[in-house]
């Protein structure tokens, strides 16, 4: 089941639709060389095991100084996003926003945003998520429009990793569950303009797919936070179980599509695109694989960007808007592995 | 139709321990097939791709992990015989004990019952091998061995009376045991059945005919109803549920995963083979199970199929059901749990039924393994029929679903089961009449032996920690199911989270257990302790009348009897903290219904005394529970004396002396207004009377060293300056009467027992105003009879104290004084400590009173963790050949757990001069620690040499130099051959001529070994 607005019977639910999309990201690509140089690692490791080319980072890589905020990206993304699809800022009704790297806890980046965007008096909201925020922001915002409350709104997600690149790190001896943390992620944001009319590309949202499947399971990701009280604890800030996460996200994936698929009633056979999960190179190749609908062409963006966490979709959703045509479907799978969350949405252009 | 509440369940499959793992596995489609286990056979031995004569085409299976573990201590079964058991038995014991107590009874409670045990089986590997072993048929190998023993041993070590059986029909035995225990249940033959299956694999006797047959997967897994099928994979298991019938269930508040509806088991007969599935058999037990049931076949949201993944039976079983659901508007939604275990045969059955019902339960149906690619020739769609290929949630209300079970002789089964109603799945909590709620929960566990409990308590903790259990609930399940063994664990449990830490600490902390744990040697005799005056203070037992909704309803009960007699509320006197209770004639009455109320609060929580005492004012509480008189009249009477005792002119006193009896009478005697009121011990006596010439008497006890101390009293009791109270006293106490004590009471004022011709009436009273309180002489007594506890009723602790001054016993020890209350700060968790203290020291209280009135809902609590210290299994592993000489014994115990026995992991050397293998030996040892001694081809690089990615790196660089000639590894490729070290020489071999031209016929890659 997909989490259909809790609408009273009459009137009917709104159907939702995605103008245009937009994303931002900071900087020139980062290759691995760059990267192995910077930190002291093996650049044919990263190649193999990770399987990511290059990303972007918003802290300079020889400097360390923080060139962009999250704030800075998101708000560039949902310029881009309002210019692609025509969109006067004005029209804008709210804001939804997930990431799992605020720029600060309060005031939520979200707000920020609003105010470079030159929104005032709008509603906004911010969702603590890593991989599936994205796509819980575009359900949040499904609900919004379909509600009929609401017709056009700001969709956003992206998330500032590089917080965590710490360059002063000595490497050389690091254990690859702890090495991984550092090649694998990038930066950036991208925000899709969501309204109840088919306008810029027209695309209908026709089902969103937003669930916690962790009872019971110990995280596959963690990301900590630290204050006043505990900032010299000796904690390493984000873990990954590589173990749990390679076993487990593979299988997810496939129920995720097929739960999409099912519940739409469309054949595999008739599905355009697929947008898998943006793990990293390696992952999302095997997942792709598992997956197993040929017909449908892939867009993924990983082995450029990187993992940048809540941009990922809006990064393969504006590949995908630009490619789309008339009656053809795609379905988005996005998996969060730090308390197994499911999620996934379905498009189809009018 | 009555329904079938399946109430309690147990099992272990491959990769899934229990249930709740069984329930994980499911949900994240994991995978339970993997190699034979090295115990089991030698699974390369056996081994043969193209499926020659005598082999099989796989090397894997679904086993269960640690079949030859048995806790033989608990059954009480022998080591010689428990190794004589087949394994199948000693799991089902273990299995039907943890169902048992799934469903919140204790497995004891059901002993002398009329509870049915159904078993489904037809694995007899076991007894292929040891009754085949002619010279070791030992007797234990007659009753470790055969069909029915699986069954009649749960009856034997339960005690259970109702019938028991085992039952094969091949792969659909278990589900026709169900079948087999819900008629009888419906026909009223039991009012419980255990519901079971199990499948261990000695021998690779199935696997070879799989093969042979053509039947047997090469990966070893079922694929159901997937394109990807092709055959069979073998898979163990074992499973229980606890059937009762539903209304039963209702009635007796056990929770309900799900319910049975209705259940059918027809015959193929002469149909197109002997072993071919039939497709018309199983469209009629559909049909004839929907028809039991009651239900239209439209109306059944999902089905576990039988889906053993082969192309014939696939497309029979898709034929059947098509035949009843073609057409209904949504497709049912079709599984089956083969995939993820292998095909359990003779726990297939109980495999998919718990699957269901943990599905109805949860309200989630798993996916289905394989299911992402459907085979196209079933044409499911058609059918309608779906594959589960992601998890689906139920909608809330009502839900139907279908279980098939089919053998391969022909003999089908079919159940229709359904979602528990809602009062079923979560009973009402268990009335009680009467007062109950102690305030503070307690929690026990009990085991056979101490580590056993340790273990436990470690289970436990780890299940609290994992999911939160309201304490309460929690508590009371504890007590109605973890009970009946030796060791006896208690501890108040105010939070769930303090709760868990703390079962943590006594599992580890020997110190921490003994404070919480014990072993009693019997039944606990009781004696109950009623303090007197001068122990009272304001706002006493305030904390516990606040949090004890028990204690509160008897303190209440007291305040209305005495209410009449003193014209205002003692309970709201003594609870607002009035500095006025310790006037006379509040003091008297409000220690009265404080010891009356914790009296009866302990009687109602079970806590019945064999003997009482009271001192002093404390007699009055004692005799009233001892039935001397009923409240009201305990209360005036008291009342009575307390405003009496007031009204008399102030001027007397009283002095405390650290002396004895004797000694103090000498000084006494020389002043007439003085005399001896209380004895307290062997040094411990108090003087009252006139304040001049108790002054006097003191100057001169000080003169002669003795200690002395003037109590804080407005009166001199127990002297002659009582007199003018002693007749209008009498006069009341006649009219209140009195009886003889029908609880043994040691009177203080005679200073023993009282005997059954010695009513406590008016002229007791008056004389007991009057005369001195013997309590050295009646508490010393007492304590010669023998009492196990001493309970202290009382607003804090004073006789506990008083009675440890006393000597030893003419037998035995001092009893143990557990304290109800302890002080002023004393609230509901003294009073739980004091209930968990009694039942450590075996009392077994009415646990219904203690809990709360909406905790006692049941909970299923973490199953018994059984000992796996003890290990038994054959000695006799399957051969190709048949060995030369069998082994002395048929089985024998194992000291200690193993992977696998000695003997199958050693693997021959590699000649040392072989150039790849030396390269990798030492190319490994270097990236990993290992001396080249400690490596063998068989080790797993991940797994058992602990290597990562970034090692991976490493070994290539090493590889690169120690092997010139192999020209430049890439990552890529060796990536793929890494699983083993025998793996990763096989491919440098591969790219290195001259290795390969070396080892050419050294034979020891594992493949080439069993060529």
């Amino acid at each position: 089941m997909t989490d259909h607005p809790q609408a009273p019977p009459a009137p009917q639910p709104r159907q939702t639709y995605l103008a245009s999309a937009g994303t931002a990201l900071p900087g020139d690509p980062v290759d691995n060389a760059a990267l192995a140089k910077a930190l002291g690692v093996n650049e044919e490791w990263i190649e193999v095991f990770i399987g990511t080319k290059t990303r972007h980072f918003a802290r300079d890589l020889a400097t360390g100084t923080v060139r962009w905020s999250l704030a800075d990206l998101c708000a560039q993304a949902a310029e881009r996003a309002l210019a692609a699809g025509g969109t006067d800022p004005s029209e804008i009704e709210f804001i939804v926003l997930g990431t799992a790297t605020p720029d600060t806890l309060m005031p939520a980046t979200v707000n920020h945003v609003a105010d470079r965007l030159g929104l005032d008096h709008v509603p906004t909201f911010q969702l603590q998520s890593g991989c599936a925020g994205a796509v819980q922001a575009l359900s949040v915002a499904r609900t919004m429009v379909a509600s009929g409350e609401h017709r056009t709104g700001l969709v956003i997600g992206g998330d500032v990793c590089s917080k965590h690149l710490d360059l002063q790190r000595d490497l050389s001896s690091a254990a690859p569950s702890d090495l991984v943390n550092f090649v694998l992620f990038g930066d950036g944001a991208g925000a899709a303009v969501i309204t109840d009319e088919p306008r810029g590309a027209g695309v209908a949202l026709r089902r969103t797919l937003n669930r916690f499947t962790g009872l019971g399971r110990a995280p596959g990701q963690v990301i900590e936070w630290f204050g006043l009280a505990d900032r010299h604890d000796d904690r390493q800030a984000v873990t990954e179980d590589y173990k749990a996460i390679e076993e487990a996200v593979p299988v997810m994936a496939v129920e995720i599509l097929w739960e999409l698929l099912d519940d739409l009633e469309w054949s595999a056979d008739r599905l355009d695109y697929l947008l898998p999960p943006q793990l990293s190179g390696r992952m999302t190749r095997r997942i792709t694989e598992q997956l197993d609908v040929p017909g449908a062409r892939e867009i993924s963006c990983v082995a450029d960007t990187g993992n940048n966490g809540n941009a990922l979709p809006f990064l393969q959703l504006e590949q995908l808007l630009t490619r789309m045509s008339a009656g053809e479907r795609a379905l988005a799978v996005a998996i969060e592995s730090s308390k197994w969350i499911k999620a996934g949405f379905a498009l189809e252009k009018i | 139709m009555e329904r079938i509440a399946i109430v309690g369940i147990d099992c272990r499959f491959p990769g899934a321990p229990g249930t709740g793992a069984y329930w994980d596995l499911l949900m994240r489609s994991g995978d339970g097939v993997g190699p034979v286990p090295a115990q089991r056979w030698n699974a390369a031995e056996f081994h043969s791709p193209a499926g020659e004569a005598g082999h099989s085409n796989t090397t894997q299976g679904g086993f269960i992990d640690e079949p030859d573990a048995f806790d033989n201590e608990f059954f009480t079964v022998s080591p010689r015989e428990a190794a004589a058991m087949d394994p199948q038995q000693r799991l089902l014991l273990q299995c039907a004990w943890r169902a048992v107590e799934d469903a919140g009874l204790a497995p004891q409670r059901l002993a002398g019952t009329a509870t049915g045990v159904y078993v489904g089986i037809m694995g007899n590997e076991w007894a292929q091998v040891h009754l085949t072993d002619y010279p070791h048929v030992t007797a234990q190998a007659g009753s470790g061995n055969g069909y029915c023993m699986t069954a009649n041993r749960i009856s034997y070590h339960l005690d259970l009376k109702g019938p028991s059986l085992a039952v094969d029909t091949a792969c659909s035995s278990s589900l026709v045991a169900v079948h087999l225990a819900a008629n009888a249940l419906l026909s009223g033959e039991c009012d419980y059945a255990l519901a079971c299956g199990v499948n261990v694999a000695v021998t690779p006797a199935l696997s070879i005919f799989y093969t042979q047959a053509g039947l047997s997967a090469p990966d070893g897994r079922c694929k159901p109803f997937s394109a990807e099928a092709d055959g069979i994979g073998r898979g163990e298991g074992v499973g229980a549920v606890l059937l009762c019938r539903l209304s039963d269930a209702v009635e007796r508040g056990l929770p309900v995963y799900a319910v049975i509806r209705g259940t059918a088991v027809n015959q193929d007969g002469r149909s197109n083979g002997l072993t071919a599935p039939n497709r018309w058999a199983q469209q009629d037990v559909l049909a004839a199970a929907y028809r039991r049931a009651g239900v239209a076949p439209a109306d059944v949201a999902f089905t576990e199929g039988h889906g053993t993944g082969t192309a014939l039976g696939d497309m029979m079983e898709v034929k059947a059901l098509a035949h009843h659901h073609k057409g209904r508007g949504k497709p049912m939604a079709l599984g089956s749990v083969k995939g993820n275990l292998g095909h359990t045969e003779g726990a297939a059955g109980i495999a998919g039924l718990i699957k269901v019902a943990l599905s109805l339960h949860h309200r989630t149906v798993p996916a289905s393994r394989f299911a992402a690619k459907e085979n196209p020739a079933l044409r499911l769609k058609e059918a309608g029929l779906r594959l589960l290929k992601a998890p689906l949630r139920l909608p809330a209300g009502p839900t139907l679903a279908g279980l098939s079970s089919f053998g391969m002789g022909g003999t089908n089964a079919h159940a229709v089961l359904e979602s528990a109603p809602p009062r079923a799945a979560r009973p009402e909590p268990a009335a009680r009449p009467g007062p109950a709620g102690l305030g503070v929960p307690v929690l026990t566990l009990t085991a056979p032996t101490a580590d056993a409990l340790r273990r436990n308590l470690l289970t436990q903790a780890d299940a609290l920690a994992a999911r939160r259990v309201p304490a309460g609930p929690l508590s009371w399940t504890s007590h109605r199911t973890k009970t009946g063994h030796r060791y006896r664990f208690a501890v108040p449990a105010r939070d769930t989270g303090e709760l868990a830490a703390l079962l943590r600490d006594a599992a580890t902390d020997d110190a921490v257990l003994a404070r919480f744990a014990q072993a009693p040697a019997g039944r606990p005799r009781l004696a109950f302790l009623f303090t007197g005056q001068g122990s009272q203070y304001p706002a006493m037992t305030a904390g516990l009348y606040r949090e004890s909704a028990l204690y509160r309803h008897f303190f209440d009960e007291a305040d209305a009897a005495l209410l009449p007699h003193t014209g205002h509320s003692v309970r709201d006197l003594v609870l607002a903290g009035d500095e006025a209770v310790n006037r006379t004639a509040e003091a008297q009455p409000a220690l009265f219904a404080v010891g009356y109320a914790l009296g009866r609060s302990l009687l109602e929580l079970g806590a019945a005394p064999a003997a009482v005492l009271g001192h002093s004012v404390g007699e009055y509480a004692a005799a009233c529970l001892a039935g001397v008189f009923p409240l009201e009249a305990a209360a005036r009477l008291i009342a009575a004396r307390g405003a009496l005792m007031q009204r008399l002119p102030e001027g007397g006193g009283m002095l405390a002396v650290l002396a004895g009896h004797d000694e103090v009478a000498g000084f006494a005697a020389e002043e007439p207004e003085v005399s001896i009121a209380v004895v307290n011990g062997p040094k411990a006596t108090v003087l009252s009377g006139d304040s001049g010439a108790l002054m006097r008497v003191g100057k001169r006890l000080t003169d002669h060293r003795i200690r002395t101390r003037p109590l804080n009293v407005s009166h001199a009791f127990h002297s002659a300056l009582m007199d003018p109270m002693l007749e209008p006293f009498a006069e009341i106490a006649r009219e209140v009467g009195g009886g003889v004590p029908r609880i043994p009471l040691y009177s203080t004022l005679r200073g023993r027992l009282l005997a059954d011709d010695e009513p406590m009436d008016a002229a007791y009273w008056t004389d007991h105003v009057r005369r001195p309180v013997l309590f050295a002489d009646a508490a010393g007594r007492l304590f010669d009879d023998g009492p196990t506890h001493a309970v202290e009723a009382g607003p804090r602790p004073v006789l506990a104290a008083l009675a440890r001054k006393l000597g030893p016993p003419v037998s035995g020890t001092r009893p143990a004084f557990v304290l109800p209350v302890r002080g002023p700060e004393s609230g509901a968790e003294d009073l739980a400590e004091a209930l968990a203290a009694l039942y450590r020291g075996g009392l077994d209280p009415d646990w219904d009173a203690a809990a709360a009135p909406g905790d006692r809902v049941p909970q299923r609590l973490a199953p018994y963790a059984f000992a796996t210290a003890h290990r038994y299994w054959t000695r006799n592993t399957a051969h190709l050949t048949a060995p030369a000489a069998p082994a002395p014994q048929a089985a024998a115990p194992a000291p200690a757990p193993t992977a696998a026995p000695p003997g199958v992991l050693v693997l021959e050397r590699a000649e040392e001069s072989e150039p790849v293998w030396a390269a990798a030996l030492e190319a490994v040892g270097q990236v990993g620690g290992y001396e080249t001694g400690e490596l063998a081809p068989h080790l797993r690089l991940y797994e058992d040499l602990g290597f990562d990615s970034v090692m991976v790196m490493e070994l290539k660089t090493r590889l690169d130099e120690l092997l010139p000639g192999t020209g430049g590894l890439t990552v890529q490729d060796l990536l793929p051959r890494l699983a083993t070290l025998g793996d990763l020489v096989a491919f440098l071999r591969e790219c290195n001529p001259q290795g390969r031209q070396t080892a050419a016929g050294s034979g020891w890659t594992p493949k080439e070994r069993t060529a």
